[in-house]
C-alpha cells in the first residue's frame, strides 16, 4: 500500500513537471494553431538562463525567473513576428521552421558549452519534506504548486480579462475577431511570447531538478506532445490533467514494467487516444484537424 | 514500361501545376540515365581518392533516401518524421541475418524491404488519421519509441553497444576493401529510387497522391480511397528506405541505435534534404543531397573539432531560411527563374 501511495506521489510530481512544460505548447497551439517543435528548446533556454543568472548574479534559480521569463517572452515575440507570422498559412513550412529552430537552439547551446553538463543549486535544492513515511523533494513540490498556479492564472486570464477574451475570440474565428477591431497579429505575437515565457518559467523551475544539457529539451517535447494530445488540444485544463495522466502512467509503468520502456507505453496510450478520441479527453472533436484549417 | 505509358495517356495532367506540360516517363528515364552517366564519370574520375568517394557514397545514399521519403512526403504531402524507423528496420534486418546466419546482404535486401513495408503500413494505419503537424508529431514519437525499443531489446539489436559486422571482403558479402564499389552501389540505389519515383509520379498512384496532397477532401469526394492511396505511397517509400538502411549497415559494418535512429541525423535529414532541393519534385531531393552532404562533410571537417554540433546548427538555420524564403527549394527556384526568363524572352 505504501509503495502504491509512493508511486502515486511520484506520478503526481512528475505530472506537475509535464503539465508545466506543456502549458506554453498548448497555449501556442490552441490560439495560433502552430505546433511548435522548438518548445522543448525554449524550456532548455530557460534552464540555461537560470544557470547564467545564478552563475553571474548569484540569483537563486527561482528568483531568476524575473529575468528569464521576460527575456523568453521577447524571444517568443520575435520568433512569431519574423519567422512564424510569414508562414501563417503554410502548415508544412511551420513544421520545417520550428524543427529548424529546435536544431538551431540545441546545437547553438552545444557549440557554446561544448557539451559540459551544468547544474544549478538553489537553497531549496536538497530540501525534502517528510510526511509520515513519504518523502517529497521540495523543488518538485514547487513545480507542482507552480503548475496549479499557472493553470488557474491562465484560466482566469482567458475568461476574465479583455486581452484574454480577445485571445479567445481570435482562437474561435480570426476573421470575425478582426472585424471586431482586434489586432490579430498582435494577439498572436503576445500569445507566442506568453507561450515562450511559460516555457522559460518551466525551465527555471526545472533547473534545480535536472542536470542541464543541450539535448534536455528532447526529454520534454515528446511528453508535452503526449500531454497536449491526451488532454485536448488547446484546452488549459486538458494540459493540466493530461500532465498528471502521463506522469502517473510513467510512474506506474516504471514501477510495474521497466523504466526503460516508459516511452513505449506513452506512445501506446498516445496512439490509442488518437484512434479513439482524436480531439483528446478534454478537447473538441475534430480539433486535431483544425491546425490545417485556413481561417483568414 | 509500355503499360505505364498507356496509363499515362489516359491519366489527367498533374493538378495544380502552372504549366499543363507533363514530361513523359520515357523522357524522364532518359534524364535519369544521363544523371547516372555523369555520376559514373565522376566516380571514375575520383576513383583513387577515398575521401571524395566516401562523400559521393553518402551523397548518393542520402539523395536516394530523400527521394524515397519524397514519394510519400513530397508527392503525397505526408510529412513523416519517422522514416528513421524503416531505415533502422532495414539496417537491423540485414545486420542480423548477416551476423547470425551469414546470409548474403544481397538476399536480405528482400526481407528488409518487406519488413519495413509491413511495419510502415501497420503504424501508418492509425497515424494517417492525423493531418499535417499531428501526423508529424505521431511519426516523431514513433521514431523515439523505436529508439527506446532498439536500446531495450539487445538480443536483436546489440543494444546501446551496437553490432559490429565481421569483415569478410567479397562481392557476395557486400563487403569491399575499397570505397569505390560502395560508391557504385549507392549510385545504383540512387538510380533505382529515381526510376521508382519517376514511375510512381507518372502512374495512377502518383496522381492520386498529388490529389490527396493538394486537397484531401476533394480527392475523397472524387472517389479516391484516400487511406489506401496514402498507405500504398508509404509502403513504396518505406520499402526503399529499408533497402537504404541495409546498404548503410553494410557500408559502416556497424549498427547501433543512434546511428540508425537519430532524429536529427537520420529522420529529419531526409526531409531537410528534400526541402533544400525541392519537396515534391522528382530531382529536388537529389539536388538537396548534392548541396547538403558535401556541405556537412566540409563543416564537420572545418568546425567539428572547435564547435561540436556546428554542422547541425547550420542545417537548422538553413531549414528556417529555406522554409521562409525558398519553399520550393533550389529546383523550384530554378524553375521559377527559367519560366521568368522564357516569359521575358517571348515578350
Amino acid at each position: 500500500m505504501l509503495s502504491f501511495l509512493n508511486i502515486v506521489i511520484v506520478g503526481l510530481l512528475l505530472g506537475g513537471i509535464y503539465g508545466l512544460v506543456s502549458m506554453g505548447l498548448n497555449l501556442i497551439f490552441g490560439v495560433i494553431r502552430i505546433v511548435n517543435f522548438s518548445q522543448g528548446e525554449l524550456v532548455m533556454l530557460g534552464m540555461y538562463g537560470a544557470y547564467l543568472s545564478w552563475f553571474f548574479l548569484g540569483l537563486d534559480p527561482y528568483l531568476s525567473s524575473i529575468i528569464v521569463v521576460p527575456l523568453l517572452f521577447l524571444l517568443g515575440v520575435v520568433l512569431q513576428r519574423f519567422i512564424l507570422q510569414p508562414l501563417q498559412n503554410e502548415p508544412f513550412m511551420q513544421i520545417f521552421a520550428t524543427f529548424g529552430l529546435l536544431m538551431f537552439f540545441q546545437n547553438l547551446v552545444l557549440a557554446i558549452t561544448g557539451g559540459t553538463g551544468y547544474s544549478v543549486r538553489s537553497a531549496a535544492s536538497s530540501a525534502v519534506i517528510t510526511m509520515g513515511e513519504i518523502n517529497v523533494s521540495l523543488p518538485r513540490l514547487i513545480v507542482l504548486i507552480a503548475v496549479i498556479v499557472v493553470a488557474l492564472g491562465l484560466n482566469w486570464f482567458v475568461t476574465h480579462t479583455m486581452p484574454g477574451k480577445a485571445v479567445r475570440a481570435v482562437t474561435q474565428d480570426r476573421r470575425s475577431a478582426r472585424l471586431m477591431g482586434i489586432n490579430v497579429e498582435l494577439a498572436f505575437m503576445l500569445t507566442f511570447g506568453a507561450g515562450a515565457a511559460l516555457a522559460g518559467l518551466a525551465g527555471v523551475m526545472l533547473a534545480p531538478i535536472y542536470t542541464l544539457s543541450p539535448q534536455i529539451g528532447g526529454n520534454f517535447i515528446l511528453a508535452a506532445f503526449a500531454v497536449v494530445v491526451l488532454g485536448g488540444l488547446g484546452s488549459v485544463w486538458g494540459a493540466f490533467f493530461g500532465g498528471f495522466i502521463i506522469g502517473l502512467v510513467e510512474a506506474f509503468a516504471g514501477y510495474y514494467f521497466d523504466p526503460a520502456l516508459k516511452h513505449a507505453i506513452w506512445f501506446l496510450i498516445f496512439i490509442i487516444v488518437l484512434i479513439v478520441r482524436p480531439g483528446g479527453l478534454f478537447g473538441i472533436a475534430g480539433a486535431e484537424e483544425m491546425g490545417l484549417r485556413e481561417q483568414d | 514500361m509500355s503499360k505505364i505509358d498507356q496509363q499515362e495517356a489516359g491519366a489527367p495532367a498533374a493538378p495544380g501545376r502552372s504549366s499543363p506540360h507533363v514530361t513523359r516517363l520515357r523522357t524522364e528515364l532518359g534524364r535519369i540515365a544521363a544523371i547516372a552517366a555523369v555520376f559514373g564519370a565522376a566516380i571514375t574520375f575520383w576513383q583513387g581518392d577515398p575521401f571524395i568517394l566516401n562523400i559521393m557514397a553518402y551523397t548518393f545514399l542520402f539523395g536516394a533516401l530523400a527521394s524515397s521519403w519524397n514519394i510519400i512526403g513530397g508527392f503525397g504531402g505526408q510529412f513523416s518524421l519517422g522514416h528513421g524507423v524503416f531505415f533502422a528496420i532495414g539496417g537491423y534486418t540485414t545486420a542480423n541475418l548477416y551476423f547470425h546466419w551469414q546470409i548474403s546482404p544481397w538476399l536480405s535486401l528482400i526481407p528488409a524491404m518487406i519488413l519495413a513495408m509491413l511495419v510502415a503500413v501497420l503504424v501508418s494505419w492509425p497515424t494517417f488519421r492525423l493531418k499535417g503537424p499531428f501526423f508529424a508529431i505521431a511519426t516523431l514519437a514513433l521514431n523515439e519509441v523505436a529508439l527506446v525499443l532498439a536500446n531495450y531489446f539487445d538480443t536483436l539489436t546489440g543494444g546501446p553497444r551496437g553490432m559490429m559486422l565481421p569483415f569478410n571482403a567479397g562481392l557476395a558479402n557486400m563487403v569491399f576493401t575499397s570505397r569505390l564499389p560502395y560508391a557504385v552501389l549507392m549510385l545504383g540505389f540512387l538510380i533505382v529510387c529515381l526510376v521508382v519515383g519517376a514511375m510512381v509520379l507518372r502512374s495512377r498512384l502518383g496522381y492520386y497522391l498529388q490529389a490527396v496532397h493538394i486537397d484531401e477532401d476533394a480527392a475523397r469526394a472524387a472517389g479516391i480511397d484516400v487511406l489506401r492511396v496514402k498507405l500504398s505511397g508509404m509502403a513504396v517509400s518505406a520499402a526503399l528506405t529499408g533497402i537504404g538502411g541495409s546498404l548503410f549497415a553494410m557500408y559502416l559494418r556497424f549498427v547501433d541505435p543512434p546511428t540508425l535512429l537519430s532524429i536529427q541525423d537520420i529522420g529529419v535529414k531526409f526531409l531537410l534534404i528534400a526541402l533544400i532541393g525541392g519537396v515534391g519534385t522528382l530531382y529536388g531531393p537529389l539536388a538537396g543531397a548534392l548541396l547538403i552532404i558535401p556541405l556537412e562533410f566540409h563543416l564537420r571537417a572545418t568546425l567539428g573539432g572547435m564547435l561540436p554540433g556546428a554542422n547541425l546548427l547550420i542545417l537548422g538555420a538553413l531549414l528556417v531560411i529555406f522554409s521562409l524564403f525558398m519553399r520550393r527549394g533550389v529546383v523550384g527556384a530554378g524553375q521559377a527563374l527559367w519560366t521568368r526568363y522564357r516569359r521575358t524572352k517571348n515578350e
